[in-house]
């Protein structure tokens, strides 16, 4: 993960934190997410894990619906709460898990992207507000995790 | 003073709330990628409804095609987010229950005395926001079809994307 694409960001994940450059496994975010007017004490719910085997294809059908769910129903539900959401890639085909944040605490045991793997919520002052996707797109643009990136 | 779209003109860069109460303007709605936008009466219309389910069957391809489709009606946000929940739309909806747009476009429908809705014009549009076809759905049958849409889609796509066709 040496070159990132346009439009991605580093975050690590050791499992019990998040950071820009400390320990912990390394995923690609969107990088509108890591802005410079960051909310202090989001609501971060990580839905992912340290372990590095840990992932799927952003293909496997079932990270395709959690794309149509967040769209469909997770998103809305958050309403106003929401500060942005990213999904956290491993390189350009690979999915790793997702990032909602919130500036409230949220039913996160809906969280559609807890499905595959699990949440851990976390407070933290790292992510900027970024308008939720509009849809219905779910395919990435140029390998960047998704909602992010375009042509 | 009003001025209804044409093909070939440009629509303005509309900023209104979306289903959740996001103000959201329309460039970045189309986010760099095709847009068809669907100016609808609202949820009480069987038309709206049914030609709605016909777009939400579209959305399963629009997913993968890097394209848009975006209903701006005269619903405020909170009808709007029951309604498309109802329909298991994954678009985006924009409000304009105070009116601020329809009678800058000329859309308005004059014959309902009720709702003041939009009448109901479709439009495909370039990022850019150039409009490419408009199509008038005061009858149904007016209205863009799947096929309608997945030909001027294609046809602004090309039109966007370099590498669309091989060289």
């Amino acid at each position: 993960m040496n070159e990132l694409p346009a439009g991605a960001a580093k975050l690590r994940f050791d499992g019990e934190r998040l950071s820009l450059d400390g320990d912990g496994r390394m995923f690609q975010v969107d990088a509108r997410c890591l802005g410079d007017d960051p909310v202090a004490g989001a609501y971060a719910h990580v839905c992912a894990l340290a372990d590095l085997d840990a992932a799927l294809e952003y293909d496997h059908p079932e990270v395709q619906q959690v794309r149509r769910d967040a769209l469909a129903w997770w998103i809305p539900l958050l309403g106003d709460s929401l500060v942005c959401l990213t999904t956290l890639a491993l390189d350009e085909a690979r999915y790793g898990g997702a990032i909602a944040v919130t500036t409230e605490p949220a039913p996160w045991d809906s969280d559609p992207f807890a499905r595959i793997f699990p949440g851990t919520l976390l407070r933290s002052d790292l992510f900027s507000a970024v308008a939720p996707p509009a849809g219905p797109v779910v395919e990435r643009y140029a390998g960047v995790a998704w909602p992010g990136g375009s042509f | 003073m009003s001025v209804r779209p044409e093909a070939g003109g440009r629509l303005p860069d509309i900023e209104l709330p979306d289903h959740t109460g996001r103000r959201r303007k329309l460039s970045d709605v189309a986010a760099g990628d095709p847009l068809a936008l669907l100016f609808s009466r609202g949820w009480w219309c069987p038309k709206e409804q049914r030609h709605l389910r016909e777009m939400v069957a579209f959305q399963d391809e629009l997913e993968v095609a890097y394209a848009r489709l975006a209903v701006i009606s005269v619903d405020p946000p909170e009808v709007q987010a029951a309604f498309r929940a109802g329909l298991g739309a994954r678009f985006i909806f924009l409000s304009d229950a105070e009116r601020q747009w329809v009678e800058q476009l000329d859309l308005l429908e004059e014959t309902d005395t009720i709702h003041h809705p939009y009448r109901p014009t479709a439009m495909v549009l370039t990022p850019e926001l150039e409009i490419h076809r408009v199509y008038d759905g005061y009858w149904y049958l007016g209205r863009p079809s799947r096929e309608d849409l997945r030909r001027d889609l294609r046809e602004v796509s090309a039109l966007i994307r370099d590498d669309f066709e091989r060289s």
